[in-house]
């Protein structure tokens, strides 16, 4: 191909790179980016020629680039004539011949149909591919494209990155031709100050400044640069754009070349992408001999060439003082600025360097116009940034939206949220430089000025999603890992500073630092920031400081309570099931101990770990389950089932008062220590049970005429048995603990006289009080019930007027009972909730069982009214249907009114919401509460603000979970003991068992077990217990599906 | 270098510089003592171990007075509660990275390193030691390289390239692992280039280059020998 | 006026800093009805008493019975002082530390020994993996560096606790 020097040649080459764009044949093309190679397009491109081949259909074969979508690699388009390109998702090699069959019958592959584009915007040209199959979506239509904007990469996935010509036929350097030919570089920087572009690389100087310095500065010799050394874990949008299209750069760095003056171009690349240096220098050498590069381009005489310097792929080599050290041969070791490389850059000549997605913006900006730019994006960061959207979230891939747009859109629309119905906690973004941002702050806007007022950075525009599976001390911790290793070790800050931060952070994810260590941190991150000598030091504290300042918490959790709640730091979490269990059972250790046959050991080691396994093992929400490792083969072990076959058989048996005796036995000397528990609910229980083992006198008050709380008065009959409940309480009872029941405290005894009479007094009188939802419209007629007074009132065999309908109002577990307790009451039931079923707070299986009883739900309602009849009686309730709209501070759509009112007859309406605090009681004592109108306490010691009184429960949460509330009580145990003693006396309190520490051989085949299930038509009618327990050889089959991942390395050695 | 006159404010007081001076030699010049560690007056500075850190109005950040150009009207606070913090701090780093044991040093009582520790009121630091295994090379006849007392702050590295011209000395490996290397990782000992001038121990603000022989608290350098010659040097050029 | 409860504990040190403490000279006699020496290797204690307002520790923390004693002390101390560089940066106990202790203990016990070579077991509390400042392991209130401090520098800080004064953190003091 000789040169091309004229407009005539310059249309022919791109008529030609049309004509294989667009053949009149069928085309198919392969994504063999990294990403699809990576998933076996290699494979699948060669399947697809032999097919060819052997068939001798006539089909253009083109490998591409890729087109984003990295979570349904390998993407293969196919397009007949006039027809839409269709994009086909998760291709494998099989599909090959099918997929070819169908093209020559004229067809493409329904079950692979990812979306069809009828045209595509190449800004610098445009391609109609023709209309049809509206069956299949449009590219738009595809949530995870939804909003995207594709300018940088127009090209991608489109043509085929070593044909020149391919480039040409989509309006490939048409910029380039008219800026030589207009010949006025000045206007071209006009036009890129206009378009307020800014640096891409991350710091986000605006670029027309940048090059104007340049073009002023005299000098033999200039240097154009592009920087595509990408470093950060996480983003890899750079390798892409250079693999699915070179050319754009080239051109870029041709006009910038010419704009500014300078005489060569340099890409500085790191060695690490093969792939993307392959593709360079064949589009550099195309680029040659096309006439794009070397003397007298376009017969303008201009000269230029671009060559390519591999890097050995330091980090550091990123920031541009040591990338200009790295270029001439020396350690990439940044020196300080001023002199910048505008004055003084390579070889100490003028030299101006630009991230690779910077260049590819320019063309379009010749193209189109500076106008046109700043239409896209936000007033203050103009165009688009490409994303690569990583880690805990269900769609992968590089993302390219207008700046402005909210991370939330970025997280939960195009990414699809959380995987596997996990909550999404954070996202960094900007890479290890950037900051990790809290979920409830995802309203923020992804633009250069908002990230960097939360603490993080654009950076180069990685986005790392993490969710609860992610230790944030840890994340901090590994970044700082990342930078530490990188620092170039020049300036201290960086180089010593980093170090120690690193061992901080070493500590308290092994559990061995000290409070003053996150002051100690923070200042020192502070003055790393401010004093470094490069960016790289400069913003390496960023994760740290922002992990600190929006999850405390967390470090808090590490050092105080020496936990790691989500399991990642070794030394501070025994397996995923102990560290998601409320009580911190130690589960492997019951499995273990069962499976050995050794039913007694395993009863006391579930005994100590919670002393109510029959109620817990019958209704908890048993978050252990959902971080089982079991679930990656099948499913969870049901580890809830397995406790309370170990509980029953035992409590519930002729053994009680033996085994009985032996938890007796192993209380404590007595201490002499006078505690009062206000309130027998699940908290109170179980922080008696533990402060009497630990040899304290403990009284526990109550207004009721029985212990239990809600377990005994608001938690029906067919889910948790009374006669188990009272075997429980019997024990606790036996261990020493008294009851002053009909004793109501604020009336009968004072908060003063409990404070004279008592060391310590712990509160726990729950969330008995029915809260606002009473003041909705109608709700002082007759038939309408709180859902606790309606539960409690039917557990004291209290007759309870339904009528023939009833309507629930709520979607948490009281609801679910409420609607299954009217159901056996003869009542029809329908539930009614302001959002979807997913989102619902109450257990799956209840809500499950509840509909297969005949529950009815309407969902996305609220209550708008409701209508009584003359007398006074509930005759109907108007519900307001909502929408899901924006996502709030949870994560989940808020439900917004769409102005529908729907009306419901029914005889009679139970409110399962708002219950909440008796704030007076605890007022009056002059204890402080928190906003919420709970009772404020220290979360490790559950102190409140006055002397001598804890509180734990759903009086400091808010009506929550019976694990949750015994989690409470069992902490205040512990605390108020160590007060009291001055020593922590716990673990030497607990029983400690030798069990077999050795990983098991093979794993068990066994599938989950299941307890029987009344049948539903059966139950609707009867108070029995619906859900029956394991028998013992399924216990036994439970404990050994136990993959046993409470044991690591230390232990296996 | 450009000789226009400018005027600056240090710590409120006018001083005379010429555009093209850092601000630590308009500080100098203008008998203004602002502290420092690896600049040595004289040679290329390198704002590495970032103690000449200033504050300069207008400007959020702190600024290395060795590499900051002076510029018309800059108003420059050299010592402030923010500034001292910092230079602890870095003082601190340097004490707990590698082994200082002042007790048994050569340089003891004569070593930048612990004057800036004493003028900063640096009794102790509030950061774990570092207590790294380090070599002491001892190839060199006339002179000892301890790496255990090395800041890094290649005053070495610039005056043997700059004034002796044999670049024998340079850095090695990166981060926390950085270490002073004659020639490609060599020992000092075996190095063709290395002149014996001894610039490299003078300059040296710590016990890291030392004479063979020295006792403890023997070792005094002569680095404004080696800062005149420099300048003598700048003069001719 | 009720005396100040004064202690002095030696770690792994030389005792050099001990001598810097006798070496006050005159300064001593005036000091001398004030305070009390309650415990340490100039008085006949065996136990380290409760409330003790001022303790001088002199040494690095170096076996595991250092350990012990500077937790207990800490407990038991008002005011705790890291007196001279041992106890202040490590120093020279400190220089053993990139030397494994079997290897260390090897070396001095066994091949640096003429006769009974042998590392020795009973009655000699284990080596910690290194020895490091006290103030890794507790709270230090004051430190003050030096091999050893100045003689006036020590007087200075028990006048000053005795007169009511908060103990000057900012003192002109120079390692080594």
């Amino acid at each position: 191909m000789a040169r091309i020097q004229d407009i005539a040649a310059f249309n022919a080459a791109r008529e030609t790179g049309l004509e294989k764009l667009m053949p009149t044949v069928p085309r198919i093309t392969v994504g063999m980016g990294t990403c699809g190679r990576g998933n076996g397009a290699e494979g699948l491109y060669h399947a697809f020629a032999a097919g060819i081949d052997r068939s001798g259909i006539d089909v253009v074969l083109a490998a591409v680039g890729c087109f984003g979508s990295c979570y349904c690699e390998p993407i293969v388009s196919v397009r007949l004539p006039n027809h839409p390109l269709v994009m086909l998702r998760k291709v494998g090699a099989n599909d090959a011949g099918r997929i070819l069959q169908d093209l020559a019958t004229g067809n493409i592959t329904p079950e692979l149909v990812f979306c069809r584009i009828e045209e595509w915007d190449h800004i610098t040209g445009h391609l109609r591919y023709g209309n049809g199959y509206p069956e299949v979506p449009l590219w738009s239509e595809v949530p995870f494209f939804k909003g995207q904007r594709k300018l940088v990469l127009r090209n991608c996935g489109f043509i085929n990155p070593d044909d020149i010509e391919e480039y040409f036929g989509i309006g490939g350097y048409q910029a380039l031709y008219k800026v030589l030919i207009d010949g006025r570089p000045e206007t071209v920087i006009e036009q890129l100050k206009a378009s307020k572009l800014r640096g891409r690389g991350g710091a986000g100087y605006l670029t027309g400044n940048k090059w104007e310095f340049m073009a002023k500065a005299k000098a033999d010799s200039k240097y154009v640069i592009c920087n595509a050394d990408e470093g950060d874990p996480g983003a890899y949008m750079n390798r892409n754009e250079i693999e699915s299209d070179p050319h754009s750069l080239l051109e870029g760095m041709i006009i910038g070349g010419y704009v500014t003056g300078a005489t060569e171009g340099i890409i500085y690349i790191r060695a690490e992408y093969p792939l993307a240096v392959r593709k360079l220098r064949r589009a550099i050498d195309q680029a040659r001999e096309y006439g794009m590069l070397g003397e007298n381009i376009f017969g303008r005489g201009f000269n230029f060439n671009i060559s390519i310097v591999e890097g050995a792929g330091a980090f550091v080599c990123g920031e541009e003082t040591a990338l200009i050290a790295s270029l001439e041969g020396h350690a990439g070791r940044p020196r300080p600025r001023p002199p910048f490389p505008a004055q003084k850059g390579l070889a100490g000549k003028p030299t101006n360097i630009n991230n690779v997605e910077t260049w590819y913006n320019v063309a379009p900006i010749v193209t189109r116009g500076a106008t046109w730019f700043t239409e896209i994006g936000s007033a203050k960061s103009s165009g688009t940034k490409v994303i690569s959207l990583v880690g805990k979230v269900q769609n992968t891939g590089l993302v390219e939206m207008p700046l402005g747009t909210p991370l939330k859109t970025y997280i939960y629309d195009v990414g699809g949220g959380g995987v596997d119905g996990r909550q999404v906690k954070s996202v960094q973004t900007g890479g290890p430089s950037g900051g990790c941002i809290p979920q409830d702050m995802f309203e923020t806007p992804v633009d250069y000025e908002s990230l960097a007022q939360l603490g993080s950075i654009m950076g180069s525009g990685g986005m790392v999603v993490m969710d609860e599976d992610n230790c944030m001390v840890d994340v901090a911790r590994y970044f700082i890992e990342f930078t530490h290793s990188e620092s170039c070790g020049k300036c201290v800050p960086c180089r010593v500073g980093l170090n120690k931060s690193l061992r901080i952070l070493n500590r308290m994810t092994e559990g061995a630092a000290t409070p003053h260590h996150i002051e100690l941190l923070d200042d020192l991150s502070r003055y790393i920031r401010e004093c470094s000598l490069c960016g790289l030091g400069q913003s390496a504290p960023n994760p740290v400081l922002t992990t600190l300042r929006h999850f405390k918490n967390e470090f808090e959790d590490h050092i105080v309570a020496r936990r790691c709640q989500a399991g990642v730091c070794e030394e501070l979490a025994l397996s995923p099931c102990e560290n998601s269990c409320p009580l911190h059972m130690d589960i492997p250790r019951y499995l273990q101990l069962y499976k050995e046959g050794r039913h007694d050991d395993a009863f006391m080691a579930v005994i100590m770990d919670n002393p109510m396994p029959s109620t817990t093992g019958r209704v908890c929400q048993h978050p252990c389950e959902s971080r089982c490792r079991r679930k990656t083969l099948d499913e969870p072990v049901n580890m809830r089932e397995v406790h309370r076959f170990i509980g029953d058989t035992m409590l519930m048996s002729d053994r009680f008062d033996e085994v009985a005796a032996r938890v007796v036995a192993r209380k404590l000397e007595p201490t002499g220590r006078k505690i009062a528990i206000v309130g027998a609910g699940p908290a109170g229980l179980s922080a008696a049970f533990y402060l009497s083992i630990l040899g304290h006198e403990v009284s526990v008050y109550d207004d009721k005429s029985e212990p239990g709380g809600m377990l005994a008065f608001a938690l029906p009959e067919y889910r948790l048995p009374k006669s188990a409940l009272r075997r429980e309480i019997e024990l606790i009872e036996r261990v020493g603990v008294k009851f002053i029941l009909n004793t109501r405290v604020g009336a009968d005894v004072s908060l003063n006289e409990l404070d004279d009479r008592f060391d310590a007094i712990f509160l726990s009188f729950g969330t008995w009080k029915e809260g606002a939802p009473l003041r909705e419209p109608g709700t002082d007629l007759k038939g309408v019930y709180p859902a606790l007074h309606f539960l409690s009132a039917v557990a004291r065999g209290e007759i309870v007027e339904l009528g023939r309908r009833v309507a629930v109002i709520g979607g948490g577990n009281a609801a679910i009972d409420s609607a299954r307790t009217a159901i056996r009451r003869g009542a029809e039931a329908t539930v009614i909730y302001r959002r979807e079923r997913k989102d619902m707070p109450a257990i799956a299986e209840e809500t499950h069982a509840a509909k297969e009883e005949g529950a009815k739900f309407n969902f996305l309602a609220t209550p708008h009214r409701i209508i009584g009849d003359d007398q006074g009686r509930v005759k109907a309730i108007e519900v307001a249907k909502t929408r899901l709209g924006e996502f709030d501070a949870s994560g989940r759509r808020k439900p917004v009114p769409t102005g529908e009112i729907q009306r419901i007859d029914c005889d009679s309406v139970i409110f399962a919401i708002g219950e909440s605090v008796d704030v007076e009681l605890a007022q009056s004592a002059g204890i402080k509460l928190s906003r919420s109108g709970t009772i404020e306490v220290n979360r490790y010691t559950l102190a409140s603000s006055r002397a001598k009184f804890y509180a734990g429960g759903d009086v400091v949460t808010g009506a929550s979970n019976v694990s949750g509330a015994m989690s409470y009580g069992k902490l205040a145990a512990r605390s108020i003991d160590r007060q009291l003693m001055e020593s922590d006396r716990w673990k030497g309190a607990m029983p400690d068992f030798q069990f077999d520490m050795t990983p098991p051989e093979s794993q068990s085949e066994s599938r989950r077990h299941r307890g029987r299930e009344l049948d539903a038509s059966l139950r609707a009618k009867s108070e029995d217990e619906v859900v029956a327990m394991l028998s013992h050889d399924e216990t036994l089959d439970e404990c050994e599906r136990c993959l046993r991942c409470d044991l690591t390395v230390a232990n296996a050695t | 270098m450009s000789q226009k006159k400018i005027s600056i404010r240090i710590d409120g007081a006018l001083v005379d510089a010429r555009e093209g001076q850092t601000i630590l030699q308009a500080a100098r010049e203008g008998g203004k003592t602002i502290p420092t560690l690896c600049d040595l007056d004289g040679i290329t500075p390198v704002g590495g171990c970032r103690i000449c850190m200033v504050e300069v109005e207008g400007i959020d950040r702190a600024l290395p007075a060795c590499t900051s150009p002076v510029q018309e009207g800059m108003s420059v606070k050299t010592t402030t509660p923010r500034l001292t913090q910092h230079r602890r701090l870095t003082v601190e780093l340097l004490l707990v990275e590698r082994n200082h044991i002042c007790a048994v040093c050569v340089s003891n009582g004569h070593c930048e390193l612990q004057t800036m520790a004493t003028n900063l009121g640096v009794s102790t630091v509030r950061l774990a030691y570092n207590f790294p295994k380090l070599e002491t090379d001892l190839s060199h006849p006339k002179y000892v390289l301890d790496h255990n007392r090395c800041i890094l702050c290649t005053r070495c590295v610039r005056v043997c390239a700059e004034l002796e011209g044999a670049h024998v000395w340079n850095l090695f490996s990166r981060g926390i692992n950085t270490r002073l290397t004659a020639d490609l990782n060599g020992k000092w000992g075996d190095s063709k280039g290395c002149t014996g001038c001894g610039k490299c121990v003078q300059a040296c603000p710590t016990g890291a280059l030392s004479e063979k022989g020295r006792a403890v608290e023997e070792m005094v350098k002569q680095n404004e020998r080696i800062s005149a010659l420099a300048q003598r040097r700048g003069a001719e050029a | 006026m009720k005396k100040l409860k004064v202690a002095t504990v030696w770690l792994d040190g030389c005792s050099g800093c001990h001598m810097s403490l006798l070496d006050m000279d005159a300064a001593v006699i005036s000091l001398a009805s004030k305070i009390e020496l309650v415990y340490g290797p100039l008085v006949d204690a065996q136990d380290f008493p409760e409330g003790v307002d001022v303790t001088l520790v002199e040494g690095a923390v170096s076996s595991q019975d250092d350990l012990n004693k500077i937790q207990k002390i800490r407990q038991r101390t008002a005011i705790l002082v890291s007196m001279g560089d041992c106890a202040v940066t490590g120093n020279v106990p400190a220089m053993r530390n990139g030397i494994p202790v079997q290897r260390l203990l090897q070396r001095v016990y066994v091949e640096g020994a003429i006769e009974g070579k042998g590392v020795p077991t009973d009655g000699v509390p284990a080596l910690l993996k290194q020895a490091r400042p006290v103030r890794e392991f507790v709270k230090v209130d004051l430190c003050l560096p030096g091999c050893p401090p100045p003689a006036k520098t020590i007087s200075g800080v028990i006048a000053a606790v005795l007169d009511g004064r908060k103990p000057d953190t900012n003192l002109t003091v120079k390692f080594g």
